[in-house]
């Protein structure tokens, strides 16, 4: 969790690894903006160290990866792992996009990512007001459980 | 991954054409880089094109079409592994009765991460499914193109979508392939992150000089370039400008068989001008630089931006686009499906979109809009927009072409909408105006004339008014994704409320 407790909270947001598609991150990353959150945008072709790398060093709260050519699943295998090696154990992630290559029913595509430890998936066409409403629940419970812990 | 050689490092930036022992040094370097590079043997390949039936050589195929006035039709299409590449290309040939059939490459393969592929085959080949966006032409070699090219009737181009087009150029060429999609300027403006102008240019500069080198040995091979940019709402004028600009350094390096791509503005007025626009302003650019002997055929691409998830109001689109495409006069039209909000066709869907395609270009056939005076207006609109651009790039680059786009890349006046590139300001903003053309709504550094962008101001503003939107970056946004809202919200049937 961030270090400022009262703070905005941080979101990296990113395109991974050899995909262009920048548009609709670009859309989200605005929209987080103007929502109150600290933005860190790594933009396109990003590889998923990069996304790491920004986190731990913004202490981020939550990590956005957007994937739209279909080779997501190659991307984003062990995504996870490399957070809690670096420390980054209980860091929200967020996974939306064309994430596989076809048509595969949703809910086959979102069990892959949320087995591969991601805690939300955004199928194609979700809206920015949707994410923002599922980051605002995710952080929220993330504090009460803290404040319970603590 | 992509440093400049050596050689290369010792040529400055021009639009001059590589000298022949430089270019030999760079191949050698270059087919160095990746064990298949080895396969390629240019005489081998010259003999190859030239026992290639007419049909299926593309440099042929878009002549004769122009000839004709026939609109082609080409999908895009790429799997992980051979057998599945194999299987698309029949079904693309045989099913969708395609013109022209593709090779995708994979987005590894695209930046050249050679090794990153080969491990997506191994998966791929694994599980029986493709789990890369394309074929890894590379890693699998000239043998195996030269396969797909004698498993096909008619001509085969590779869309590789990259900055970085050496080794696939050579391969591809080497097995067979007679198109080339790509171009320095417009991929490494729309695909690329951390690659400068420069370098794309510079890599562009090598395919061309080989697409030429063909050339001089009697093979008319097809290059393209892919003018419709980051796809996301390009008015035609700033695609054009980017056509214009890496047709004259194509053309510098000695390539004669150049083919301009533009996305739909789904507009059927400002799409027809849009090819007719751009054929005569590349021509005149031509003219200008004293080249009489250069066949430039115009593309147009089914939407590129956004697509509705409800297969109905995509396979609409698809249609449509064919339509466009014939009435606007193009030489080929590049489909879609109506699988495409969800990501990559299967082969199936793919070749219905073909088809789709061309039933509605045999509807379109005799259709033209030339005696239309919005047409005429259209086009004058678009080529005070380029002409004021283009001029001001060549005067930056004291006349060369390569050191303007460079330099007023850097100044903004070269500028692509929504650009991943950091070398570009992207600062330029499109939308789409209340008749549905797609219009300039910020210019960035562009240097258009003001009243001319009050045209396009007039025409935003007019949507803005009628939609309640502010005028400004939301109106951008809004035209990002309104061709992908549901039917409902874009033409709403709820005539009980609209009365009440």
């Amino acid at each position: 969790m961030s270090s400022q407790p009262n703070g905005a909270p941080t979101v990296v947001t990113g395109v991974i690894g050899s995909d262009t598609h920048i548009v609709g991150n670009r859309i989200l990353s605005m929209s987080l903006e103007k929502a109150g959150y600290k933005v860190v945008a790594l933009g396109a072709l990003t590889p998923a160290a990069e996304f790491v790398k920004a986190a731990v060093e913004t202490d981020a709260d939550v990590i956005l990866v957007s994937s739209l050519y279909g080779q997501g699943e190659l991307d984003c295998r062990g995504f996870r792992e490399l957070c809690v090696e670096a420390g980054l154990d209980d860091i929200l992630l967020y996974v939306g996009g064309n994430l596989i290559v076809g048509k595969h029913p949703w809910e086959t595509v979102e069990r892959m990512f949320l087995d591969m430890g991601f805690d939300r998936a955004a199928a194609p066409g979700t809206r920015v007001e949707t994410v923002l409403g599922w980051l605002a629940q995710d952080l929220a419970a993330r504090r009460r459980a803290a404040q319970a812990a603590g | 991954m992509n440093a400049p050689s050596a050689v290369e490092a010792r040529l400055p930036l021009s639009q001059a054409r590589i000298p022949g022992d430089v270019f030999a040094r760079m191949r050698r370097e270059n087919l160095a880089r990746w064990p298949t590079g080895a396969e390629v043997d240019f005489a081998a390949a010259v003999a190859r094109h030239q026992a290639l039936p007419p049909h299926k050589r593309l440099g042929w195929v878009m002549r004769e079409a122009r000839r004709q006035g026939r609109c082609l039709t080409q999908p895009r299409g790429g799997f992980g592994t051979f057998a599945l590449q194999k299987e698309l290309m029949q079904a693309l040939d045989r099913e969708g009765l395609a013109d022209i059939v593709p090779t995708t490459t994979d987005s590894y393969t695209r930046n050249e991460q050679f090794h990153l592929a080969q491990k997506g085959v191994e998966e791929s080949e694994r599980l029986g499914r493709s789990l890369l966006n394309g074929y890894p032409i590379v890693n699998y070699g000239v043998a195996r193109a030269a396969e797909l090219i004698d498993a096909i009737d008619k001509p085969a181009i590779m869309l590789t979508g990259t900055s970085m087009p050496r080794l696939t150029g050579e391969i591809g060429f080497a097995g067979g392939y007679s198109g080339y999609l790509g171009s320095g300027i417009a991929y490494t403006s729309s695909y690329t992150k951390e690659l400068s102008i420069e370098e794309g240019i510079r890599n562009y500069q090598y395919l061309d000089r080989l697409a030429a080198m063909y050339r001089e040995h009697g093979v008319d091979l097809h290059r393209r370039q892919p003018g419709f940019l980051t796809g996301t709402n390009i008015p035609p004028s700033i695609a054009i400008v980017t056509c214009v600009l890496d047709l004259l350094l194509a053309v510098e390096q000695g390539v004669r068989n150049y083919g301009l791509e533009m996305g739909q503005t789904l507009h059927l007025v400002q799409d027809a001008a849009a090819v007719r626009a751009c054929e005569e302003i590349c021509q005149e650019y031509l003219r200008r630089r004293g080249y009489d002997d250069v066949f430039t055929p115009v593309t147009l691409l089914h939407w590129m931006g956004a697509w509705p998830h409800d297969e109905a109001q995509a396979a609409a689109l698809v249609a449509y686009g064919g339509t466009l495409a014939a009435v606007a006069g193009a030489a080929s039209v590049t489909t879609k499906s109506t699988h495409e909000a969800f990501g990559i066709p299967t082969p199936k869907a793919n070749a219905e979109g073909l088809r789709m395609t061309r039933m509605a270009i045999y509807l379109a056939r005799q259709l033209r809009l030339d005696a239309l005076p919005e047409l005429g207006a259209e086009v004058e609109l678009i080529k005070r927009e380029v002409r004021p651009v283009v001029d001001k790039v060549l005067e930056m680059g004291d006349g060369d072409v390569a050191l303007g786009a460079v330099r007023a890349a850097e100044a903004g006046v070269l500028d692509v909408p929504w650009s991943p590139n950091r070398w570009l300001k992207s600062a330029v903003m499109p939308a789409r105006d209340a008749d549905g053309c797609l219009r300039i709504l910020d210019p960035g550094a562009l240097p258009i004339p003001r009243e001319v962008l009050e045209v396009h101001e007039e025409k935003l503003r007019r949507r803005a008014e009628r939609e309640g939107l502010a005028y400004g970056p939301d109106l951008a946004v809004a035209s990002v994704y309104e061709i992908s809202e549901p039917l409902a919200t874009i033409l709403s049937d709820s005539w009980a409320r609209l009365a009440s």
